[in-house]
């Protein structure tokens, strides 16, 4: 068992730290653009959700093109949902990085345990990308 | 009501559910999600998604905050995460055919649940004979004392543990929250993990189970931006504050006043969700 807190442990301490920063300004920008343009105006209806309507997927947010050319035409939910993609991706750095640790500790059961982990979050998210 | 009003009441209740889900090892969501349904009549295929990102905002959160010191069993939340992304996984693609009513009785329930087990004593499990597989699994660990020093824990019942965890990642799934009440059965109950071993272990795992479902989420759109900002910012200061916090705080009060609050909205959402209200 690591007694010490390793490089490694710390790097994740500091890739968990920036990954989060970065989603909160990410969204910030886009939360703060989002109020000057739309701040006054009336609360959107969510009190009504439907998988099959596609007005309620419209592609500057559900999309991953439609969510990158959305940075760079400023539209604010497009930079919003950035944000939160970024933060969707710090727990999976975290993975990522722990799998390093255990092949750098040469502990090849948990280097397979932590692929498969790794491999269950890409294929369901690469799955509906289809 | 203004978008400039929502949001900002948004903020402020994010923030406190990123607090209290960080001090009772609870996530974000678990507050997120009646905020959002019962104060504002917000769908539930919304308020899921809003949890989503509120369980990983506290993840992360406070996350950092833990790994420094040592006490995540690395090893454990990897191992259970196999069977917490699994059922994340399978909680995503049944969470499509349940409709509002269902969902709010699920729901009601995992809270029943939690705030009962907010009663269940804890106990720091000294001296526990940890089983042959969990030995070969690496499963044992230590965790630092108060004086600076490390303690040596070992634990059992992994098969146990582990089913357990893939219903917690089956309802993480379809709730978008972390579930943690099955985390502390299965890990403090059944596999005896310290507590505060079980807690941080716990945190690091919702993040990454709440990932294994997320793309899905926003693909669907049920992680809409509006709701999602201030959920991100707020439930993420929350838990920064939050896991401050916990290094010198006795929390053992706070969760009984929170199990309390816990019932209630537990309550109400199974009779609404019997009732066809949602």
């Amino acid at each position: 068992m690591a007694k010490k807190v390793s490089d490694l442990q710390l790097l994740i301490a500091h890739t968990l730290r920036l990954g989060v920063g970065l989603a909160a300004f990410i969204a910030a920008v886009g939360g703060i653009v989002y109020l000057i343009q739309h701040g006054a105006d009336a609360m959107p209806d969510y009190t009504r959700f439907s998988y099959t309507d596609p007005e309620f997927h419209p592609a500057d947010y559900t999309t991953l093109d439609g969510i990158l050319s959305g940075i760079g035409e400023m539209n604010s939910r497009s930079w919003i949902q950035t944000g939160v993609i970024v933060l969707i991706l710090t727990p999976v750095m975290r993975v990522v990085l722990s799998l390093f640790d255990f092949l750098r500790e040469r502990d090849w059961l948990y280097a397979v345990i932590t692929s498969v982990v790794l491999a269950v979050i890409i294929a369901n998210s690469l799955e509906f990308h289809l | 009501m203004t978008i400039l009003t929502f949001t900002l009441i948004m903020l402020l209740a994010a923030y406190g559910a990123g607090l209290l889900g960080s001090l009772t090892g609870l996530g974000g969501g678990v507050v997120v999600i009646p905020v959002l349904t019962l104060c504002f009549g917000v769908d539930f295929h919304y308020a899921v998604g809003a949890a989503l990102v509120a369980s990983i905002a506290t993840s992360s959160g406070s996350g950092s905050a833990y790994v420094k010191e040592g006490i995540t069993n690395i090893r454990l939340g990897m191992f259970l995460e196999i069977a917490t992304t699994l059922g994340a996984v399978a909680g995503a693609l049944v969470a499509v055919w349940l409709n509002n009513n269902v969902i709010a009785v699920i729901y009601g329930l995992v809270l029943i649940l939690t705030g009962t087990m907010q009663f269940v004593k804890k106990q720091d499990h000294t001296g526990i004979k940890g089983s042959e597989a969990a030995r070969r699994l690496k499963l044992f660990g230590t965790w630092p004392q108060k004086d600076g020093s490390e303690k040596a824990y070992e634990l059992k019942n992994v098969g146990r543990g582990f089913s357990v965890m893939g219903i917690a990642g089956m309802l993480s799934g379809i709730l978008g929250i972390g579930s943690g009440v099955l985390k502390v059965i299965a890990m403090d109950n059944m596999m005896k993990v310290p507590f505060k071993v079980s807690t941080t272990t716990s945190n690091f795992m919702m993040g990454v189970t709440a990932c294994a479902s997320a793309v899905v989420y926003i693909q669907r759109g049920n992680i809409v931006p509006g709701i999602a900002c201030p959920v991100l910012i707020g439930v993420l200061f929350g838990a920064l504050t939050g896991a401050r916090l916990l290094k010198r705080l006795d929390v053992r009060m706070l969760r009984k006043v929170f199990a309390i609050a816990v019932f209630m909205v537990a309550a109400n959402m199974i009779y609404m969700g019997l009732t066809g209200k949602f």
